[in-house]
């Protein structure tokens, strides 16, 4: 106890570090802009911050932890409106705006704005500062140069927000809770949407600067993109629910499996992140994870909750009904590739075992259907069923390694101990390391019942 | 789905079509401000754009020649005014480009036709409301107190709001035979695509304004947004259907354990989505009913508790379970609402109507009964519906029912 309460005063301390460093920092560049730059006009600058700020209260996540939002795009289009002299002091001044969200206000965060401000004024300082030495050469060419020059510098001026941004957040993280984050790992996701931003931003701030009328035009446009990319991310996030609710709904009926789903989907994440799966890859191992046993739910319940072995009547009856779920599944396109995870998870490495569309006979399972093995097997022994009481973590683990190599992929299995180490936390029985002794307390408790 | 089809067979009235454009140009082309070139550029680009079709929500398929078509009248300019020849002349050679084009793509005559003429009527519509706008902004009455590159913009946007609405009226008319459903309700559902119209007009009139000084650039500049749009719209629609898709998966896990009727959950979606058509309701409501419905035995799936067989259940118990379930999605407390209701009856002996009970869940309630009374019970359609028309003294709203049955008419069932 005494230890978590030192943790959490050392990372208080780490945050109000951060914070102050980064809200100095910020006014010290505020502070030096003022020095060399003038305000731009104040009504073209109330425009842009107005929709900076929208813009940024409702960044939308669009790909799993990808937050996606056109700020970077209003950013640009307002240093190049603002030009040189104007654009590092203007986009500053601007995105401190931003540094306040809502749920800052609602949860009465003190650091979280204050070190925001630090680095949302710095990076926008730093986007201004190199989008204005390219705009200088711009405008000492011709037509044909300015355009080269501007698409130029918008890109880089996107590049140098990401890099100083990223930068700024890792610092932040690894202060403050001692871990690394692996963002630059997503970079090849987040370059294409930063450079594209960018460049739009850029071109349509150059023609704000030749015809002042397409204001509201570029204005109806950011808005359109924005509507439609927050209506994509509010449908996905439906469609998560729908689909998570379900399986919720449907395996709250059975005490035994309760939170299974979600445990194996929570586990098999962990892996596939220690292996560095990242994006879409990472996601479709969770609703794979999710929909694993979404087949048994349909099954009469008195089959799945029979203690002892099924007839081999019951046990084809079950499968019957597992698969038809999954052909039903499989009709929708976007769970396709998860169905085919998740019917080859009692695939085994060797090549043996049973499965759906996604089992062939005699081939090793994909590495995706390996980690939700290996996730739903640890499961299983950690949680007690009917014919067993849970078993200890340790057991669990080395039951684990023994069938590396035959029932499991030995990669994923290493993977996920080490990763499953790292949570800290605990699994199944602190004491229960002999299967039959936990069957037999499941069996004399089933007894004493009756 | 989408295209239209015209009652029109005779290949005359499209041969009269393309004489009466090409008439149009030649008589515009004295007034025309415009270069020969130029003009001939922009309806080539015109054609070209009224070649490539783009999805929209409600099912209308909406053509690239919309941002073509905004930009013209904004660029061509005749010093201060709008040069209103070149953009009649530039709509009546680039319709005649298109539909020839689409003659020789082998579209078929009547769909190019009555596409064509939809899009001149529309085009026609957008070029006098701008006139007009423009005329009485800059020229009119003393109201010229815009200035000069503003009264474009006003003129733009009144002008473009008449030809979306006209758009989604003329494509409601063309379309409510083939699709069986009244234009009211297809108009409605083509005013929901102002978002696809809105950001291709806005691109139309963003290129209308940089061309001036931009030119070339102007393509990059109207293109890239556009782009940006474009994709996040269809990753939409696509995350839409995947959502409809998805539901409906789930409606039928009951099904395939064998606790409901196989294709019950469908075939009563279908019957109540048609029959909430029918009464009028939003294309907003139609998509809860159609959900609603697809869901309303999902409770079943706890009927393989064999406590629950024991104790025995009533329909009302399938709709709460049912509801519960749904609930479990926060995005469908709507539904979840239906799903709950939909065992109701409409009044109680002695009472009046319950007006808190929604027409959604009557209208499930009756669509499950007949499919239950013609599926289950093995009832013909007629005898079916008598079902419904028997039980409409507690059980079935009689207006639901008279829906009902003209549904059915229509379907040639009954």
């Amino acid at each position: 106890m005494a230890r978590r309460t030192t943790k959490i005063r050392n990372e208080r301390r780490a945050k109000f570090v951060i914070a102050t460093l980064y809200a100095l920092g910020g006014l010290v560049v505020v502070a030096w802009l003022v020095t060399r730059e003038s305000f731009p006009p104040i009504g073209l600058w109330l425009a842009f911050a107005a929709a900076f700020a929208f813009f940024d209260w409702r960044s939308v996540e669009v790909n799993d932890r990808l937050l996606l939002s056109p700020t970077i795009m209003v950013g640009l289009t307002a240093a190049v409106a603002f030009g040189p002299g104007h654009a590092a002091l203007g986009v500053a001044t601007m995105a401190a705006l931003g540094a306040v969200s809502a749920r800052d206000v609602k949860e009465r965060r003190l650091f979280q704005p204050v070190a925001n401000f630090g680095q949302l004024v710095v990076t926008s300082a730093a986007m201004g500062l190199v989008l204005e030495f390219f705009l200088k050469h711009a405008e000492a060419g011709g037509t044909g140069a300015f355009w080269l020059w501007l698409a130029a510098g918008s890109a880089a001026a996107a590049l140098v927000n990401a890099a100083v941004n990223f930068a700024m957040v890792i610092i932040a993280v690894r202060t403050v809770f001692g871990q690394d984050l692996r963002m630059w790992s997503h970079m090849n996701e987040l370059l294409p949407s930063y450079l594209g931003m960018g460049f739009i931003g850029g071109l349509l701030g150059a023609t704000l600067l030749q015809a002042r009328v397409v204001l509201p035009l570029v204005f109806v446009v950011f808005i359109i993109g924005y509507h439609a990319f927050a209506s994509f991310g509010q449908l996905r996030e439906a469609h998560a629910a729908t689909l998570r609710g379900f399986v919720k709904a449907l395996e709250a009926k059975d005490l035994y499996t309760r939170g299974h789903t979600e445990r194996v989907a929570e586990f098999s994440v962990l892996c596939a992140q220690h292996m560095g799966f990242t994006g879409t890859r990472l996601e479709r191992i969770e609703w794979a994870a999710l929909i694993h046993d979404v087949g048994k739910l349909a099954v009469p319940r008195d089959l799945i909750r029979k203690p002892g072995k099924l007839s081999s009547e019951e046990y084809s009856e079950l499968q019957r009904h597992a698969h038809a779920v999954e052909d039903i599944l499989a009709e929708v396109e976007f769970l396709r590739p998860m169905v085919e995870i998740a019917s080859a998870h009692h695939s085994n490495y060797d090549g043996s075992g049973y499965g759906g569309v996604g089992h062939i006979e005699g081939e090793e399972p994909s590495l995706e259907a390996s980690i939700l093995a290996v996730a739903d097997a640890f499961d299983a022994m950690t949680s007690t069923r009917s014919y067993r009481m849970a078993l200890s973590q340790s057991y669990a683990f080395t039951e684990l390694r023994r069938n590396a190599g035959k029932q499991f992929h030995p990669e994923v299995v290493e993977h996920f101990i080490a990763a499953i180490g790292e949570t800290k936390r605990r699994y199944g029985s602190p004491f229960l390391n002999d299967p039959e002794e936990a069957r037999r307390m499941a069996e004399g408790r089933v007894e004493s019942r009756g | 789905m989408g295209d239209p089809k015209l009652s029109i067979k005779s290949p005359l009235v499209p041969f009269l079509g393309a004489v009466a454009s090409a008439l149009i140009a030649v008589l515009l082309y004295p007034h025309a401000a415009a270069s020969p070139l130029t003009l001939g550029i922009w309806a080539v680009l015109l054609a070209e754009s009224g070649l490539v079709k783009v999805p929209a929500g409600s099912g209308n398929r909406l053509s690239l020649a919309f941002i073509i078509g905004a930009a013209m009248p904004i660029l061509l300019i005749d010093g201060t005014q709008p040069d209103l020849a070149s953009t009649g002349l530039v709509y009546a050679a680039g319709l005649l480009v298109l539909g020839v084009a689409r003659v020789i793509r082998g579209d078929g005559l009547e769909h190019v036709h009555a596409d064509v003429m939809r899009l001149g009527v529309g085009l026609g519509v957008y070029a006098v409301t701008y006139a007009a706008i423009a005329d009485i902004l800059v020229t009119g009455g003393g109201l010229a107190w815009v200035d000069a590159p503003w009264d474009r913009l006003i003129a733009f946007v009144g002008a473009g709001a008449v030809w979306f609405i006209v758009e989604a009226g003329l494509w409601a008319i063309m379309t409510t035979r083939e699709r069986g459903l009244s234009w009211r309700y297809l108009w409605l559902l083509g005013l929901g695509d102002w978002m696809v119209m809105l950001s291709m007009m806005a691109t139309g009139a963003l290129f209308g304004f940089s061309w001036e000084k931009l030119h070339i650039w102007a393509v990059l500049v109207a293109a890239l947004p556009y782009g940006f749009a474009h994709v996040a719209f269809f990753r939409y629609l696509e995350a839409r259907r995947t959502y409809g898709q998805t539901i409906r998966a789930l409606s039928r896990i009951p099904e395939v354990a064998g606790l409901a009727l196989e294709g019950h959950s469908d075939r009563t979606s279908s019957l109540a989505v048609e029959t909430a058509q029918d009464l009028g309701l939003t294309p907003g409501e139609v998509t809860d009913v159609r959900y609603a419905a697809l869901m309303h035995d999902i409770g079943r799936i706890t009927l393989n508790e064999p406590s629950i067989l024991r104790r025995g259940f009533t329909d009302e118990d399938i709709a709460r379970w049912g509801a519960e379930i749904v609930a479990e999605s926060p995005y469908l407390a709507t539904v979840a609402g239906l799903v709950a209701r939909q065992h109701e009856p409409y009044r109680r002996p002695g009472e009046q109507r319950d007006p808190s009970l929604p027409t959604a869940s009557k209208i499930i309630k009756a669509a499950s009964a007949y499919d239950h009374a013609t599926m289950e019970l093995g009832f013909s359609p007629l005898e079916g519906l008598e079902v419904l028309h028997r039980g409409a003294a507690y059980d079935y709203d009689p207006d639901v029912v008279v829906a009902v049955r003209r549904v059915l008419e229509r379907r040639g069932a009954v």
